[in-house]
């Protein structure tokens, strides 16, 4: 691939053909601010947070928007660009009046804050060149902008998938998850923390971040440029959680009273060592390969594999397959 | 995957067969919907009209259960036209001639009227996917699950043989793995004649191997598919059954049948985080497991790449993690294995099974490492096959169509086809939890197309009886251009209308997967 070699802030950097200049800027370690711009959209250079000087250019250039060529000398502080970005800092800030009584949605999942939006469009933009699904729209302009769905149907009735990649994609809390908003407890001083982990549901294996307060989820997220996913999820993967803390959890071992067939909770010892004289019972009676052994491909590889080894050394059959082996 | 899922990106041309990719993989399909900006052509093959059939350069809306006819027609059409790739053929491949014999015995024409699709379509197909380089096969469930479900990926592997569309980026035979870890568990071994990391149970060596890591000695038995695990419950040679978060009377297809040979074992252990149907009724034993927010580990995804999974909250009551349960069971079975560590449980793994050796903990904290990985310095495989076919020389295979176990009749004119929908997963237990979901798609429905629907004087949203020969199903008509004139379609996951009910004894005769695609059924009213 060509390269190009400019220099910003005095000093000289390469880059590929192709690249912006805040490509450029982010390989010197150069980290500027941005609102509008996501790099797995296309560049878009609505918000002018990125300025930057470019010489022989009459006004600041939006970096994202700006594409590198050989010889160019930028830079990215000065007295006049600070003073543009303050203006513009103010501009954002500023509330669209109309949009404080736009649309509420039934969905249990998105929520809009018109008083957080900043109309840099990067959900509509997500939702039209990612997902294709062309289910949000920008209307109105100036102060009496906002976003709704398209035509100002419920996200329920348009071609909307319930992804969430607006949610992702936007750079306020002005699209929110309805989910995580109902579970957080502002009051309670539990740990907030996140962990990096792998989606449960289908083979893709996107990479997630669980939002957590003390033992409640409380939201689920991905980061661009992490994992198969590049910080999309489908609606599976980022709002499928309720199931963990839910009520009909399991927390006790069952077994089965042989007098009145009904499964009554018991102590782990009991339960152990109950399936554990049954199992070997069995095995003397009519040999190992009357076991059989199930494993589930929802479980981890560990799980997995302790499973056959068990099946394979201590009972000593082979019985042993999955659900899915597809 | 033979390929990555970042690759796809790259294609030049796609060819998606039997695979819901928008729903079923909605996030690998971002990768499809990109590269279609990009220009990229897209071929699908689905009786269905899926969100990318619709935008595709061809659709091929086969009669289902006919892959085998229309593969082997745009094979025959490669090779005629002279499209196929003469050097890889040659050099790098075995049974050319004898695939080639089987592939000519259907013609376009014949084909076409077999699989009911357009002639000039089938031409269409075979040669854009023989034209351009980067041109990958994604297939999943949709051509697995039929009784000839071998037969159709090597249908589909003998194309990417003969135009040589294999060992680079952005092309190859791409399986989309239905759960979560179905890669990983069958890595693992959970085989009845393949050992951790595919090492065969029929492999002397391999089972010394283990039996001395283990202590014990392997036997040399091999073990039985889930298909002949439920057969060994009706003659009774299957008396124990540990059921490790699976809910196999909804999972599995004729549930009557399967009730049936519950009804006589002695022992199941049930081990699930919720209390699943089987168990409520069946279960001796049920043990409280943790779900994957809850634990330390690894999953392995469709692209081979082992991810680490790690825990964000605790386990509720007394619920413990799956690895503890089974240390803990091994104890009481007289076997100490000491503390249940996931990391070490993964080294003894890695280290018996070379394909993964050089895959630790410390490797993949930070992103995940694709196998083949035989020692640490190695960075892992985005494409299997470069150079030349694993083997040494991939092998074509001479294939011809292989009727359903079930085809519509006078009595049951129709053919039911089953799959997944994007706001749930498969049971659904943990999907038709979430209100939201619950929501948006409340109900089972059946999709029928407007043509049968007026023959049939169904309404839209009608209350209808799905019945087949082995029972009934209460359901709602959902009429739709997504299926054809003779097809219906239901999604899997209700249980108060689990499809299952109405499935057949149909299995792939090589691996015993159940034929969940289709059956023949009728619709009346209630
Ligand atoms: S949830 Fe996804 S599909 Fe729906 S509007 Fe947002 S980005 Fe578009
Ligand atoms: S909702 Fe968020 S992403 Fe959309 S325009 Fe407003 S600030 Fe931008
Ligand atoms: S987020 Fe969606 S696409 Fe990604 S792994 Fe989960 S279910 Fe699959
Ligand atoms: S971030 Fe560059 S213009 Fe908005």
């Amino acid at each position: 691939m060509p390269t190009n070699t400019l220099t910003i802030n005095g000093e000289q950097v390469a880059v590929l053909q192709g690249e912006s200049l805040l490509d450029a800027c982010a390989k010197m370690g150069i980290s500027l601010l941005t609102a509008c711009h996501d790099n797995r959209l296309e560049a878009y250079g609505g918000c002018r947070t990125c300025l930057v000087d470019l010489d022989g250019a009459p006004r600041p250039v939006p970096a994202c928007k700006t594409l590198t060529s050989a010889g160019m000398v930028v830079s990215t502080s000065g007295e006049q660009l600070e003073t543009v970005r303050a203006t513009i800092d103010e501009m954002l800030e500023c509330i669209p009046a109309a949009a404080l009584e736009t649309w509420t949605d039934a969905n249990r999942f998105i929520g809009y804050d018109p008083q957080q939006c900043i109309m840099c469009d990067r959900c509509v933009r997500y939702c039209d060149e990612i997902m294709q699904c062309n289910a949000l729209e920008h209307v109105g302009q100036g102060v009496d902008a906002f976003i709704q769905p398209t035509q100002g149907d419920s996200f329920l009735d348009t071609s909307c998938e319930l992804c969430g990649g607006c949610i992702g994609t936007c750079p306020t809390d002005a699209l929110y998850s309805k989910q995580s908003l109902k579970v957080f407890n502002e009051q309670s001083d539990a740990v907030l923390s996140s962990t990096r982990t792998v989606c449960n549901y289908c083979g893709v294996g996107c990479v997630i971040d669980i939002e957590s307060q003390g033992n409640n989820v409380i939201d689920i997220d991905a980061q661009t440029g992490v994992g198969p996913n590049d910080g999309h999820l489908c609606s599976k993967g980022r709002f499928a959680w309720q199931f963990i803390n839910h009520p009909q959890r399991l927390t006790k071992p069952l077994v089965r009273n042989t007098e009145s067939g009904e499964l009554e909770e018991t102590s782990w010892q009991n339960a152990l060592s109950i399936a554990a004289t049954k199992m070997l019972d069995i095995k003397q009676r009519h040999g190992a390969d009357s076991l059989a052994f199930l494993a589930s491909s929802r479980c981890t590889n560990e799980d997995v594999y302790a499973l056959q080894k068990l099946a394979r050394a201590i009972i000593g059959t082979n019985n042993v397959h999955s659900c899915a082996a597809t | 995957m033979t390929n990555s899922i970042a690759e796809i990106e790259q294609s030049e041309c796609m060819l998606v067969v039997g695979s819901n990719t928008t729903e079923a993989h909605p996030v690998l399909a971002l990768r499809m919907k990109k590269a279609m900006r990009g220009g990229a052509k897209l071929l699908v093959v689905d009786p269905r009209k899926t969100w990318l059939a619709e935008r595709a350069d061809v659709h091929l809306q086969i009669k289902p259960g006919t892959d085998i006819p229309l593969m082997n027609a745009i094979a025959n059409v490669i090779i005629s036209e002279d499209l196929h790739n003469k050097q890889y053929v040659e050099s790098l491949t075995e049974g050319f001639d004898e695939m080639k014999l089987a592939a000519a015995e259907w013609p376009v024409e014949r084909a076409a009227a077999t699989c009911e699709v357009d002639a000039g379509d089938i031409r269409k197909a075979a040669r854009l996917y023989a034209a351009y380089k980067h041109a990958g096969i994604y297939y999943t469930l949709g051509i697995t699950e039929h009784v000839c479900g071998v037969d159709n990926v090597r249908s589909l592997s003998n194309l990417a043989l003969i135009t040589g569309h294999l060992g680079y980026e952005a092309t190859g035979v791409n399986p989309l793995r239905g759960q979560n870890n179905v890669q990983g568990c069958n890595d693992m071994g959970n085989n009845p004649v393949y050992l951790p990391g595919y090492q065969e149970v029929a492999d002397g060596a391999a089972r010394e191997k283990f039996s001395a890591a283990w202590g014990q000695q392997v036997s040399e038995i091999p073990g039985r598919r889930l298909d002949q695990m439920l057969d060994g419950l009706h003659d009774e040679s299957i008396k124990a059954f540990f059921v490790m978060g699976e809910d196999p009377i909804v999972s599995e297809p004729n549930v009557e049948h399967v009730h049936v040979g519950f009804k006589k074992l002695e022992l199941l252990i049930s081990q699930d985080i919720f209390l699943n149907e089987t168990a409520k009724i069946y279960a001796d034993v049920v043990f409280p497991a943790t779900c994957f927010a809850e634990k330390e580990g690894t999953f392995t995804n469709s692209e081979r790449r082992v991810q680490r999974v790690r825990k964000a909250v605790d386990a509720p009551g007394e619920a413990r993690t799956d690895l503890q349960i089974i240390f803990d069971l091994a104890k009481e079975l007289g076997h100490d294995w000491g503390k249940a560590q996931p990391s070490k449980v993964w080294d003894e793994f890695a280290r018996l099974s070379p394909n993964f050796s050089g895959i630790n903990y410390a490797r993949i904290e930070e992103s995940g490492i694709q196998w083949p990985c035989p020692d640490v310095s190695h960075p892992g495989t985005k494409f299997l096959h470069e150079g030349a076919p694993i083997r040494g020389k991939g092998r074509l295979y001479p294939l011809d169509h292989i009727k359903p176990w079930e085809e519509a009749d006078d009595d049951y004119p129709l053919t039911l086809s089953t799959g997944r929908t994007l706001y749930h997963y498969n049971a659904a237990t943990q999907t038709l939890r979430n209100e939201g979901h619950r929501e948006k798609q409340p109900k089972s429905f059946v999709e029928i197309s407007a043509e049968d629907a007026r023959e049939l004087n169904i309404a839209d949203k009608e209350e209808i009886v799905v019945q087949s020969r082995r029972g009934s199903i209460v359901s709602w008509a959902k009429v739709s251009e997504k299926v054809r004139k003779g097809v219906i379609w239901m999604p899997m996951h209700y249980a108060e209308a689990s499809v299952n009910i109405l499935t057949g004894d149909g299995k792939d005769l090589k691996v015993g997967t159940p034929e969940y695609k289709l059956c023949a059924v009728r619709l009346h009213k209630p």
